[in-house]
């Protein structure tokens, strides 16, 4: 993948309509641009992209956690139903 | 009517998630306390990277992290926060280890200290919405 690749892809991302990922993309983009002027080390961008990585695994585990909590919403009406319906 | 509805959900909805999001930790209020807290001071230690306290700030912040990811270890039935936890004090401990190696570009203080309060705004948006 080029560099005006990944420039596409981040804008994309960036316009994506979801605040998180579009976050993420903005960041990602702010730190790429850093290191390209020279302000930031090659040593602490690989260690900001490996954070980026370990925010993408948090919006996973939450993404799932909201997934359970939808689901425990859904079981509790279920049985408040089932205790009042005969 | 009680029998079908019964029915209703084991047929709609897959086993293994049943049991999970029946079993799942409710609201803990001292969890969305914690992660509250990480996300405010990390937006207020962003604002103070090129400062004398930046090194303490750091210290503070992955000590927190360190507290929430424990504490959530103890809660049963938690394992996507706990993982979520663990991923967000590697964020912290990254800080402080650079602090450890000499002096560290605001920059990259202030990036760090963004990915940590973006990941605990996610966080604390799930944590609060847990069942009570």
């Amino acid at each position: 993948m080029t560099l005006d690749q990944i420039n596409q892809e981040l804008a994309n991302l960036a316009n994506s309509g979801d605040p998180v990922f579009a976050n993420a993309a903005n960041q990602v983009a702010q730190m790429t641009a850093a290191a390209q002027a020279g302000q930031l080390s090659t040593e602490d961008l690989a260690e900001l992209l490996k954070d980026m990585q370990r925010q993408l695994d948090i919006i996973d585990d939450m993404s799932q956690l909201k997934f359970k909590e939808t689901l425990n919403t859904i079981i509790t009406g279920l049985l408040s139903l089932a205790a009042v319906v005969p | 009517m009680r029998r079908l509805l019964i029915i209703l959900a084991v047929i709609l909805l897959p086993g293994c998630a049943l049991y999970d999001a029946y079993m799942m930790t409710g609201f803990d209020p001292n969890e969305y306390l914690l992660i509250t807290q990480i996300r405010v001071d990390a937006k207020q230690y962003k604002t103070q990277c090129a400062m004398p306290m930046a090194t303490n700030n750091a210290v503070t912040i992955s000590y927190k992290t360190t507290l929430f990811e424990t504490y959530s270890q103890g809660l049963p039935n938690n394992a996507d926060v706990q993982r979520a936890a663990k991923s967000l004090n590697e964020i912290a401990q990254g800080l402080v280890d650079s602090y450890g190696k000499g002096p560290v570009n605001p920059l990259f203080c202030k990036l760090k200290y963004g990915s940590i309060e973006n990941s605990a705004a996610v966080m604390q948006v799930v944590i609060g919405n847990r069942p009570r």
